[in-house]
C-alpha cells in the first residue's frame, strides 16, 4: 500500500493551500477602491512608515474585517457543500442549489422585521430558517419517488424557488425601512464587514469545522451507501442529524451576516476532490483554506472589477459557479 | 455450543406487505450456508434482518447466543461482515483507501489507521486476489475485481460471519467460482460462518453445506443440498416444471423442462430435459 | 499553523492599536465640539471642518447651498447639483457606500441622511474615527432645519440663515396662494414608471401636494403605493405629474400611455405633467423650486409666485 497516511496527506494538503490562503489575505488586503497596493501593505506589515497614514486605517480596519469575513464564509460554504455532497451523495448538491441559504435568508428577514437586533439573535433566526429547510429536505427525502436520488436535488430547487419567492413577497408586503438595503444584502455584499461579524463567524465556524472534521470518517464510510455505512458500524441517523444541525449553523450565521452566496459549496468541494481525492479527513481542512482563499479572491474581483462603486461578491461567485454546474452536470451525465 | 446465527419464528413486514412469515433455521459455526428462492421471496430481507439492518416485527435473532438487539452496532460489525450487491461506487477511492474503509468497526472516529490496521487490509488484500489492484481507483474496476474488493473490505472487520447477497450475479462463469471458491477458503481456513444469498441453484448445490429454500416469505426445505435441491420442493418454490438430475461432479442440477407452448422445444422428444441457464 | 496565523494576526492588532494611537493623538490636537445630530445622537466634530464627504446628493445641494462647496472632498454617486458637484471624488451610492474611499479621503466630518444611509456604513465610519453628521430629513421643515444645522456645522451660520429665511418665505408664499384658491385639485404624483407607483401620506410629496394647494389623490394610502389601470380609473385625478426618477425611461411614452384613459379628467384636460425628478426626490432648497413648480402645475390660474 504505498497510499501515505492520511495523518500526512493531511498536511501536505495544508501545506499547499496555506500559503495560497495567506497570499489570498496578502492580495485582498493590497487592493481596493481606497489605494494602498503590495508595497504599501509590506511596508504597513514590517513596520516602516507609511506615506499616507489613512491606509494603515483602511488595510486594518476596513480590508481586513472584509477579507477575513470573506474566508470564513468561503470556508463555511465550502464545507456545506461537501457535507450535503457526502449526505445526499449527489456531487450537485450545495446549501445555495438545495434552498438552505434561501431558507436561512427568510429566517433573518423575519428576524429583522420582529425587531430582532442583528446578532446574535438574526443570525439565530437565520439558522433556524436553514433549520427548517433542512427539516423539509429530509421529510421530502424519506418519501419514496420514482426519481430515486436526484428527487432531493429538484426538491432542493424547488424549495430555493420557494425561498426566493417567500422573500420577494416578505419584501412587497411591507415598506419597512429597515428592509432598505436588502438587495444587495441578497446578492451577497462583504462591503460593510465589521469585526464583531468576523468573531461572530470564527467562533461558529471554528466550532462546526471543529465538529465536521471529527465526523469526516463517517462521511468517508456514508459514501459507501446507507446499508454498508450501518454495516460497518456507524450509527447512520446520528451522524446524518450531527452534520446537518453543524452545516445549518454555520451556513444560516454566514447567510445572516453576508447574504446569499451562491456555487462556493459546489465549486471547491469539486476542484479538491480532483486534487487530493475523496477522503473527506483531508476535504475537511482543504475546504477551510480553499474556500477562504476562493472566496477572498472573489470579494477582489467584486471590488476592483467594476469601474465605479462595487458589485455585490454573490454575482461573482454566480458568475463563476453557475457555469461550472453545468460542467459537472454534463460530467456526472456520462 | 451455540450456533453461530439462530433464527426462530421471525416475521418481517415493510409497512403492510408482509415479506417472511414465521421463519426458523440455524446456522452452525462453519458452515457455507447458503440461502436460495425466487426473486421476490424475501432472501435479500432476511440478510438485512441478519446483519441487524432490519428489525424483525416478531420473533427472535441469535448471534453466538446473544440476541441480537443486544449487541451495540459497532460491535456487531465487529462479528458479522455485510457484503452488499456490487453497486457502482461514486467516490473516486483508491482500492486501498477503500478496502481500509473496513476497518472503521475497529477504530476510532476518525479513522487513523494504524500499521496493524495496513497489515491487515493488506492481507485481506492478498486473500482475495486483489493486491495489484492497490492503486486503482474503484470506479474503473471490472465486476469481477469490485466484487472481491468488496469482499476484501468485509474481511478487514475481522468478522466471524461473512453476510453475501448475490456475490456472484453478473459474473461469469470463472469469475463465479472464483467468488464462491473464496468462501470455501476462508471457511475451511479460517473458520468463518459464511451466509449467502444467491439465486443460482446449481451453483448454491455445489458449494453449500446446508440450505434454505425460501418461496413467498417461507421457508420451503432446508438442509444439506440433496434434502433441498429436489423436485418438489423446487417446483413448488419457482412454480414450473423442473428435473433434478446428478451431473458429472456427482452434485445434483436443476434443469427447467420444456412445457412444449412455445419456449424451446426439446431436441430429442424422448429426453424432457434440455440444458437452460437458469 | 494556527500558531503562526495567530501570531501574525497579533502583530497586527498591535500594528492597528499603536497607529491607532498615533493617529488619535494628532486628532486630539484640532478644536473639537460636541453637539447632537438630528437623530439626537452625541458626536464630537472639528469646530472648523475642512474635508468633508456628503453621503447622499441632498447633503452635497444644501453644503453648495450654504457656501461651503469647496469643503466637500467626496459625494455620491448621482450629485449632478449645482454642476461644480461633478468634479467631487465619488464615493458610491448613497445605499451602498465605499467605505474604503470615503476613509482614503480623511475626512474630518461626513454628514449623511436618515433616509437611505445604511446604519452599519454609519456604524463602520465611526469605528475609523470619522464624526457622521446625521440628518433626518421628514418635511420642508426639517429639511430647512438641516440647512440651518450644516450651516452650523461648516462655520456658515449667517448664509445658511439667509438661504433658510428665503426658503421659508417663498413656502409661506404659497401657502398663500393656495389658501386663496377654495378648491384643491386631485393630484397623482407618479413615480415609478412600471409599475405605477405614488407617494401617500407621510411622505415628502404628500406634503408639497398638500403646500401646493392640491390634495393628494394617493392620500388613501401610506408610504409608496403602487397602482394598476383599473385603480387609476377609479381615482380620476384631475392634474398627473411624472419625475423621471428612472433613469433613461421615455417619459413622452409614459404621458402616452395616460392618453389610453380619456375619461380621467387630468387627460381629458391635458394636465399630465412630467417633471425633474431630482428637484423633488432630493430633500434639498431645490425642494421649495418644486413647490413652486407644483403650485403652478395644480393652479394655473393664478399668476406665478
Amino acid at each position: 500500500m504505498k497510499a501515505p497516511l492520511p495523518v500526512v496527506r493531511i498536511l501536505r494538503v495544508k501545506a499547499i493551500l496555506l500559503p495560497l490562503l495567506a497570499a489570498a489575505i496578502l492580495a485582498g488586503l493590497s487592493w481596493g477602491s481606497g489605494g494602498g497596493g503590495p508595497e504599501a501593505l509590506f511596508r504597513a506589515l514590517v513596520g516602516l512608515p507609511v506615506d499616507d497614514p489613512v491606509l494603515a486605517d483602511i488595510f486594518w480596519k476596513i480590508r481586513l474585517p472584509r477579507v477575513l469575513l470573506a474566508a470564513l464564509t468561503g470556508a463555511v460554504l465550502a464545507l456545506g457543500g461537501l457535507v450535503f455532497q457526502a449526505l445526499l451523495r449527489n456531487p450537485l448538491a450545495e446549501p445555495y442549489i438545495l434552498g438552505i441559504s434561501g431558507g436561512a435568508a427568510i429566517g433573518a428577514i423575519l428576524g429583522i422585521l420582529a425587531g430582532l437586533p442583528r446578532y446574535p439573535w438574526g443570525s439565530l433566526a437565520s439558522f433556524a430558517g436553514a433549520l427548517g429547510t433542512v427539516g423539509l429536505l429530509v421529510l421530502f427525502a424519506s418519501w419514496k419517488t420514482a426519481l430515486g436520488k436526484d428527487a432531493l436535488l429538484l426538491s432542493g430547487v424547488m424549495i430555493n424557488a420557494f425561498c426566493g419567492a417567500v422573500i420577494l413577497f416578505l419584501i412587497s408586503v411591507t415598506s419597512d425601512v429597515r428592509l432598505f438595503n436588502i438587495l444587495s444584502w441578497l446578492m451577497g455584499d462583504l462591503s460593510l464587514a465589521a469585526m464583531e461579524q468576523v468573531a461572530l463567524l470564527a467562533a461558529v465556524t471554528a466550532a462546526c469545522a471543529t465538529g465536521l472534521f471529527f465526523l469526516s470518517h463517517g462521511m468517508n464510510l456514508l459514501l459507501l451507501g446507507p446499508d454498508a455505512a450501518r454495516s460497518l458500524g456507524v450509527p447512520l441517523e446520528a451522524l446524518r442529524w450531527a452534520l446537518l444541525i453543524l452545516t445549518s449553523l454555520m451556513v444560516g450565521v454566514s447567510v445572516s451576516l453576508c447574504g446569499l452566496l451562491g456555487f462556493v459549496g459546489l465549486v471547491m468541494p469539486h476542484l479538491l476532490r480532483l486534487l487530493f481525492g475523496p477522503d473527506h479527513r483531508v476535504l475537511v481542512p482543504a475546504c477551510v483554506l480553499a474556500g477562504a482563499s476562493y472566496m477572498i479572491l472573489c470579494d477582489l474581483l467584486a471590488r476592483v472589477l467594476p469601474r465605479q462603486g462595487e458589485m455585490p461578491v454573490g454575482v461573482v461567485t454566480a458568475l463563476i459557479g453557475a457555469p461550472a454546474f453545468i460542467v459537472l452536470l454534463r460530467r456526472a451525465a456520462r | 455450543m451455540n450456533p453461530a446465527i439462530e433464527v426462530s419464528g421471525v416475521s418481517f413486514s415493510y409497512e403492510e406487505i408482509p415479506v417472511l412469515r414465521n421463519i426458523t433455521f440455524r446456522v452452525e459455526e462453519g458452515d457455507y450456508f447458503v440461502i436460495i428462492g425466487p426473486n421476490g421471496s424475501g432472501k435479500t430481507t432476511l440478510l438485512k434482518l441478519l446483519c441487524g439492518l432490519l428489525k424483525p416485527q416478531r420473533g427472535i435473532l441469535t448471534l453466538f447466543g446473544l440476541p441480537l438487539s443486544r449487541y451495540r452496532r459497532r460491535a456487531l460489525a465487529r462479528l458479522a461482515a455485510l457484503v452488499p450487491q456490487a453497486a457502482a461506487i461514486d467516490a473516486p477511492f483508491r482500492v486501498a483507501e477503500f478496502v481500509l474503509l473496513g476497518r472503521a468497526p475497529h477504530q476510532g472516529p476518525l479513522g487513523w489507521e494504524t500499521p496493524e490496521d495496513v497489515a491487515i487490509a493488506r492481507e485481506a488484500m492478498k486473500f482475495t486476489g486483489t493486491g495489484h489492484l492497490a492503486g486503482r481507483r474503484m470506479d474503473r474496476l471490472s465486476g469481477g475485481e469490485r466484487q472481491r474488493v468488496l469482499i476484501a473490505r468485509a474481511l478487514c472487520q475481522r468478522p466471524r460471519i461473512l453476510l453475501l447477497d448475490e456475490p456472484t450475479a453478473y459474473l461469469d462463469l470463472a469469475h463465479q467460482a472464483q467468488i464462491m471458491d473464496l468462501m470455501e477458503a476462508l471457511r475451511t481456513e479460517r473458520g468463518v460462518t459464511v451466509v449467502l444469498v444467491s439465486h443460482d441453484v446449481n451453483l448454491a448445490a455445489m458449494y453449500a453445506s446446508r440450505m434454505v429454500l425460501l418461496a413467498a416469505g417461507e421457508i420451503l426445505a432446508a438442509g444439506p443440498p440433496p434434502a433441498v435441491i429436489a423436485e418438489a420442493p423446487l417446483e413448488q418454490a419457482y412454480g414450473c416444471r423442473l428435473a433434478v438430475e446428478t451431473n458429472a461432479g456427482g452434485f445434483p442440477r436443476v434443469s427447467l423442462v420444456p412445457n412444449g407452448k412455445g419456449g424451446p422445444r426439446p431436441l430429442r422428444p424422448a429426453a424432457a430435459a434440455t440444458e437452460v441457464e437458469r | 499553523m494556527s500558531l503562526r496565523r495567530h501570531g501574525g494576526l497579533a502583530a497586527w492588532i498591535l500594528i492597528v492599536i499603536v497607529l491607532g494611537g498615533i493617529l488619535g493623538r494628532e486628532a486630539a490636537a484640532a478644536e473639537k465640539r460636541l453637539l447632537f445630530d438630528q437623530l439626537g445622537r452625541r458626536l464630537e466634530v472639528p469646530a472648523e471642518p475642512r474635508r468633508v464627504v456628503a453621503l447622499a446628493e441632498s447633503v452635497t445641494e444644501i453644503v453648495f447651498a450654504v457656501g461651503r462647496g469647496d469643503r466637500l472632498v467626496g459625494t455620491t454617486r448621482f450629485a449632478d447639483h449645482p454642476p461644480e458637484a461633478l468634479r467631487i471624488p465619488r464615493v458610491g451610492t448613497y445605499i451602498q457606500l465605499d467605505i474604503e474611499r470615503i476613509a482614503a479621503l480623511r475626512p474630518d466630518l461626513c454628514i449623511g441622511t436618515r433616509d437611505g444611509n445604511p446604519r452599519a456604513a454609519v456604524e463602520r465610519l465611526e469605528a475609523l474615527g470619522i464624526p457622521v453628521y446625521v440628518t433626518h430629513p421628514m418635511g420642508l421643515a426639517s429639511m430647512i432645519a438641516s440647512v440651518r444645522e450644516i450651516g452650523g456645522l461648516l462655520g456658515a451660520v449667517a448664509k445658511a440663515e439667509e438661504v433658510a429665511g428665503d426658503l421659508e418665505r417663498r413656502i409661506a408664499r404659497v401657502a398663500a396662494h393656495a389658501r386663496a384658491q377654495g378648491r384643491r385639485p386631485r393630484v397623482f404624483f407618479q413615480i415609478g414608471v412600471d409599475p405605477v407607483v405614488s407617494a401617500g401620506r407621510g411622505t415628502f410629496l404628500h406634503e408639497l401636494i398638500e403646500a401646493a394647494g392640491g390634495e393628494n389623490a394617493a392620500g388613501e394610502a401610506e408610504g409608496y403605493p403602487q397602482y394598476g389601470p383599473e385603480h387609476l380609473l377609479r381615482l380620476a385625478p384631475e392634474v398627473v405629474v411624472i419625475t423621471t426618477m428612472t433613469q433613461g425611461a421615455d417619459f413622452e411614452a409614459v404621458r402616452r400611455s395616460w392618453q389610453r384613459f380619456p375619461r380621467i379628467p387630468a387627460v381629458r384636460d391635458g394636465r399630465v405633467h412630467v417633471v425633474d425628478a431630482a428637484v423633488f426626490n432630493r430633500p434639498a432648497p431645490r425642494l421649495v423650486d418644486g413647490l413652486e413648480q407644483l403650485a403652478r402645475l395644480v393652479h394655473p390660474e393664478i399668476a406665478a409666485p
